[in-house]
């Protein structure tokens, strides 16, 4: 032992005189820019979409009502338990829309437990506007895909050549990668006109088990198949994931069960439920997309269905209207077996008041169901006009595979998705005719307020259309009795102070675009001339249209109206009708069954 | 040895034939002795039953299980992700080995390649955990054996490290950081430099741990020859890290079985002779220096800049083929692993934590327990340098 | 080197198709009355001396209770884990102590946590981490942990949660299901 060892640790007393290096009041103490403390949420952000209770491994958050739900947005707000809570931050890395953060405050004192549980943004903290405190880098969401696969598609030389399906669907590996994105919080049910069970059906996709996705399909939707093309999708404007990124592709996951289940098999998986029959007999006008789910269901419920359709053909707009390279006949055509497996009899080439009459059908049936389609195209009224096309009339014919004119110029009235279907019908055409595109389309809106997709104008343009916005038809020039072009003024306005449609053009910028044959595609109504006068005197209108309950029945209890006729031009909307007539005559039914 | 008095041993108890130790209380030769659950001279909360004869020690079970919560069996209810907050709490002291070997084994598993930077920044706060683990270990020894500024100091020292933990990670403690796919962040501005500030402070302190700690007779008195671990020990009781290190066995997993950035970096694996209290201190030490010299390697050698996360699926519905496989690393304390298994399911069929305290404040300390002074426990056990919640899970 | 290693052992012992995990892990099965000498032949010929850990893995669907012995070679810088299935019914194990006497501890702790008994391994009866536990052995996949804490701890009062897409369906369309859903 030296000593040295004895006296060196004494060497710690030059420590002696060195001021404390301890915090005096820890209370207050900043602490560092990402600390993780109390939460903070932007209310106006959060949607309520409950992935950071899902997440929190603790169960400290219960999702709250704070407001009422809306499109989108839940109402419910995150309260959190900070009794629980272990500050790992999981939800704020996963919230699907940056509302939650934490602030850097952690020091707060209180004697009340229950004070430590509460709804950040709801219950106001002096630490909610706070800067500091822990944030994802970059607002990035890293726990959850932001980004939708891209869908494989034609490329516009292949597509124009021919009026084959220009959509690919997505490959196993894209569409797991797509359904994986799912936060399945549900928020887009609500939006979805027949609240298909989307977050299910998108697990079945991830999970692989495509037939008991189809099932799951069916349960809401006949018409899934078509829907997973071309339906307008209003469940992705709702979707979570809108806010950070893209909407998961709901569209395209359904289209995926669908494509990815043998048809055969449907006829097994959608078997008609052994119920006994009622012995009930209903007749549906019009085997649209409304008429046929309408069908669907009374068959299901064991009554007997017809449906009587004027066209030679089954399917409404869905086949009339929408051009096959959106949504292949083949396609609709399966789709529609699956509904006459159910038992249903469908009649076409049986025009109401030409072939058979209403009050025919009223006697022989138990009940009758309206469901048409608006098939009338409006007119501009233009000088000119009486020589325009009408573009639904011209798509019919397309389909119906009828002999139509084609020019070498086209030009085309209207800038929505109507315009762009015929459009691009009549650009396949002129391809395939003259070896050329020229289709013109004047829309009366600017491209900032444009009416149709953008993926539609952007395909119509990669497929050779040119498309003027803000022009205003004025005149369709016909030179010797035929069409020689159309005559547009620059417009300035589209609707007045009190917001009427009353258009404003510039007539210093006018255009004159050569054509010889002029379409019309401002939009469509539906005929009601069937109904006949009797009955239009004796039914109860409301500004034009029957006046229907919120089940679509119509003032005559036998009588029952649905489809495009009574909600606008969408599949989804007519089924959705569908299911709620179906319903309402279905009770109807029952009733006169149990007085009987 | 100063007074080397003969002792007679008579009074002791002898074995019987199969070779056990014949203890009857009822002699009242015998005394129960618990060191622990709340006692200085015990890491954490574990005790140790002693059977002393006059201030000999004849016999010592450990006993633990003051803070089991069921971590693996909880895991097994968690998904993925939601593991992530939980396994930091194994081990309070360096809590970051569990986040590591946790992350890339769910990353081994589920085939997700983690950035370069990401493993850069690993690397850094496992050295920065390994730092404050040898802090709290330094001030765990002097405080064994009375020396309580040591603790003091070191506990300052820890204390500037938590800073630069703080402002990195966003916590203190329980960092939360190293996420399966990547870590959560970058580098904050400046951070090289105040980590700098903070590990010259830490040289200024570690050598005045040197005139106090390592120069001071008491402290050689009590510290050497005592607790020899004879290496032939080492394997059948699984000895790793310092504690084989001290006793001359190389056994580093930095440089046995590199992980991480460690085959980038510049380092000698610090070893020791005598294998007794002293070295396994000494071994330490020197690592604590060699620890400063690596984070100051990190920081300049690391990409500037980069991704840190690794694209990673839903962790809302995570789900892993079946599998399994085991992930380690060389902690403060030796040999930490995480063996995962799992079923194809959202959620782990097995998690098992190894922590180097398994066997060291277990089957080995048992075995070294008889024969020893009674004052002598506290800095045999310490040495050992052993965390029990890594033992209970 | 690991395949050579499998090749080798293969001749003398019955594995299955090993994973090869990484060029430093491998997992392969071994049969319950061939562990021991398949050890013994690691241990002190193929020079994996290093016990890492023992363990148990519950395959609860199949009956089984897989026991983990992983073995680490340093110098080599290799890892093989041998698999053991054993029945889970009154599962029992065969002692490892006198070959690695710190398998003692791991070997007490199956016995608590997962109720595989080790006859002959010192103290394997005490009890290491419970105290007075009198249920079944918790780290068992039957042993509900959730409904545990239910019946053992009390839940903060006032706690209600909601579901988003219940909770819209309540105030938007609370009777609207279609007639053809369940
Ligand atoms: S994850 Fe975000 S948006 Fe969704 S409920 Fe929670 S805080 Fe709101
Ligand atoms: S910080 Fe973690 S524990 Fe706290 S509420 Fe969020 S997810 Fe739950
Ligand atoms: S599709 Fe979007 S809104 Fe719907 S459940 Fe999934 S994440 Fe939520």
């Amino acid at each position: 032992m030296s000593l040295r060892d004895v006296l060196s640790p004494y060497t710690a007393w030059k420590h002696l005189f060195e001021a404390p290096v301890t915090i005096k009041d820890p209370i207050g103490r900043e602490a560092a820019e990402r600390y993780r403390g109390f939460h903070q949420n932007d209310l106006s952000k959060c949607i309520g979409c409950g992935s950071c209770e899902d997440i929190c491994q603790n169960a400290a958050i219960d999702m709250v009502p704070v407001s009422d739900p809306k499109t989108g947005d839940s109402g419910l707000r995150p309260m959190i338990d900070y009794g629980r809570c272990c500050w790992c931050a999981l939800c704020v890395d996963v919230c699907m829309t940056g509302s939650l953060t934490m602030s850097n405050e952690y020091t707060w004192v209180d004697s009340d437990p229950d004070a430590f549980r509460f709804t950040p943004g709801v219950d106001l903290k002096s630490w909610d506007a706070e800067e500091k405190g822990y944030k994802r880098e970059n607002n990035e969401r890293r726990l959850t895909g932001t980004h939708r696969p891209e869908m494989g598609m034609l490329e516009p030389e292949a597509r124009i050549a021919s009026f084959g399906e220009i959509v690919h669907g997505y490959t196993r590996a894209e569409a797991v990668i797509e359904a994986d994105r799912c936060v399945e919080c549900g928020l887009c049910v609500a939006t979805c006109p027949a609240h298909m069970d989307i977050p299910d059906y998108i697990r079945k996709v991830r999970e692989g088990d495509y037939e008991g996705g189809l099932k799951l399909l069916y349960e809401t939707n006949p018409f899934s198949q078509t829907c997973g093309r071309v339906c307008t999708h209003a469940c992705e404007t709702a979707c979570a994931a809108v806010h950070e990124g893209d909407a998961i592709a709901i569209r395209w996951l359904k289209r995926d069960i669908t494509d990815n289940v043998p048809r055969e098999r449907y006829f097994d998986l959608i078997s008609k439920p052994d119920v006994p029959e009622t012995g009930k007999k209903v007749a549906i006008v019009g085997a649209g997309p409304g008429g046929l789910t309408t069908a669907f269901d009374l068959a299901r419920a064991g009554n007997e269905v017809v449906v009587f359709e004027a066209l030679p053909k089954p399917g409404g707009m869905m086949r009339y209207g929408i051009p096959e390279y959106r949504l292949p006949y083949d396609v609709l055509d399966h789709e529609i077996s699956v509904i006459e497996k159910m038992g249903v009899d469908i009649r076409c080439n049986q025009r109401i008041g030409t072939d058979i009459t209403l009050d025919q059908l009223k006697k022989d049936h138990d009940a009758v169901v309206l469901s048409l389609g608006l098939n009338q195209g409006r007119s501009t009224r233009v000088p000119g006009s009486e020589e325009a096309e009408s573009a639904i009339d011209l798509l019919r014919r397309i389909t119906a595979g009828d002999k139509v004119p084609v020019p070498k110029q086209v030009a085309i009235i209207g800038g929505g998705n109507v315009a762009m279907d015929i459009a691009r019908s009549m650009a396949r055409l002129q391809r395939q005719k003259h070896g050329e595109v020229g289709v013109t389309v004047t829309a009366l809106e600017d491209f900032d307020h444009f009416l149709a997709d953008d993926e539609e104008v952007e395909e119509a343009r990669e497929e050779g259309c040119v498309i003027y916005d803000a022009r205003g038809p004025q005149e369709i020039v016909v030179k010797s009795g035929k069409v020689a072009g159309l005559r547009t003024w620059k417009c300035k306005a589209i609707f007045d102070a009190e917001g009427r449609f009353a258009p404003k053009y510039d007539a210093s910028d006018e255009m004159v675009h050569p054509a010889q044959m002029v379409v019309e595609a401002i939009g469509q109504s539906a005929d009601i001339s069937l109904l006949g006068a009797e009955l239009t005197e004796k039914l109860e209108w409301n500004r034009g249209r029957i006046r229907i309950d919120q089940n679509g029945r119509t003032s005559e209890p036998w009588l029952w109206a649905a489809g495009d006729l009574v909600s606008g031009p969408d599949v989804i909307h007519a089924v959705a009708d569908g299911h709620r007539v179906a319903k309402s005559v279905s009770a109807m039914l029952q009733a006169t069954r149990e007085t009987h | 040895m100063m007074f080397n008095l003969k002792t007679d041993r008579s009074q002791y108890p002898q074995p019987g034939p199969d070779g056990k130790l014949e203890i009857d209380l009822e002699t009242g030769k015998y005394l129960k002795l618990w060191q622990g659950p709340n006692h200085p001279g015990i890491t954490g909360n574990m005790s140790v039953e002693l059977t002393v004869c006059g201030d000999e020690v004849v016999a010592g079970k450990t006993h633990v299980g003051y803070l089991h919560r069921g971590f693996e069996k909880l895991m097994e209810r968690r998904s993925f992700i939601q593991v992530f907050p939980i396994v930091c709490r194994v081990c309070v002291p360096e809590p970051d080995f569990n986040e590591y070997c946790y992350a890339a084994a769910v990353e081994e598993l589920a085939g997700i390649k983690v950035p370069e930077l990401a493993n850069w920044m690993r690397t850094l706060i496992l050295e920065m955990g390994r730092f404050n683990s040898y802090m709290m270990f330094l001030g765990g020894i002097s405080g064994a054996l009375g020396l309580g500024v040591v603790g003091q100091w070191m506990t300052y020292v820890r204390d500037l490290m938590l800073d630069r933990f703080e402002e990195l990670t966003g916590a203190r403690i329980y960092h939360m950081f190293i996420l399966p796919g990547g870590v959560r962040g970058h580098l904050p501005d400046g951070f090289a430099g105040r980590m700098e500030e903070v590990l010259r402070t830490a040289e200024k302190y570690l050598a005045d741990v040197e005139k106090v700690m390592f120069r001071n007779a008491v402290y050689k008195r009590r510290t050497k020859g005592i607790g020899v671990i004879d290496p032939k020990l080492f394997e059948p009781y699984g000895v790793t890290g310092p504690n084989a290190r001290a006793g001359g066995v190389a056994k580093d997993l930095r440089k046995d079985a590199p992980y991480l950035v460690y085959n980038e970096l510049d380092f000698e694996v610090q070893t020791g002779k005598d294998s007794d209290i002293h070295t396994r201190v000494d071994v330490r030490y020197r690592d604590i220096h060699q620890s400063i010299a690596l984070i100051r390697q990190i920081l300049q050698k690391m990409p500037k800049d980069g991704p840190v996360m690794a694209k990673i699926p839903n962790v809302l519905h995570w789900q892993i083929p079946r599998g399994e496989t085991y992930i380690k690393g060389e902690s403060s304390r030796g040999e930490y692993g995480y063996y995962l298994v799992t079923d194809g399911s959202g959620y782990p069929r097995r998690i098992n934590v190894r922590g180097p305290s398994y066997t060291h404040a277990m089957a080995l300390l048992e075995h070294l327990i008889p024969g020893t002074n009674i004052s002598d426990v506290a800095q045999l056990m310490v040495s050992l340098h052993t965390y029990p919640p890594e033992i209970e899970r | 080197m690991m395949k050579d290693l499998i090749a080798k052992l293969k001749k003398h012992y019955k594995l299955t198709e090993p994973d090869y995990r990484r060029a430093d892990l491998t997992f392969v099965t071994a049969q319950k009355d061939e562990l021991r000498s398949l050890l013994i032949a690691l241990r002190d010929i193929e020079g994996f001396t290093h016990l890492v850990l023992l363990t148990a893995v519950d395959w609860l669907e199949e009956g089984l209770f897989q026991l983990t012995y992983m073995l680490n070679n340093r110098a080599a810088n290799r890892t093989l884990a041998l698999r053991v299935m054993i029945p889970r019914a009154n599962a029992v194990g065969d002692t490892i102590h006198d070959l690695w006497p710190t398998a003692e501890t791991y070997q007490r702790e199956l016995r608590e946590m997962f109720g595989i008994d080790f006859p002959g391994s010192p103290r394997v009866n005490d009890e290491f981490i419970l105290e007075g536990w009198t249920d079944m052995p918790p780290y068992r996949r039957d042993f509900d942990s959730l409904a545990y804490s239910l019946q053992t701890y009390r839940e903060r009062p006032g706690r209600v949660t909601h579901d988003p897409r219940e909770h819209m369906k309540k105030a938007l369309y609370p009777d609207q299901k279609p007639e053809a859903a369940k």
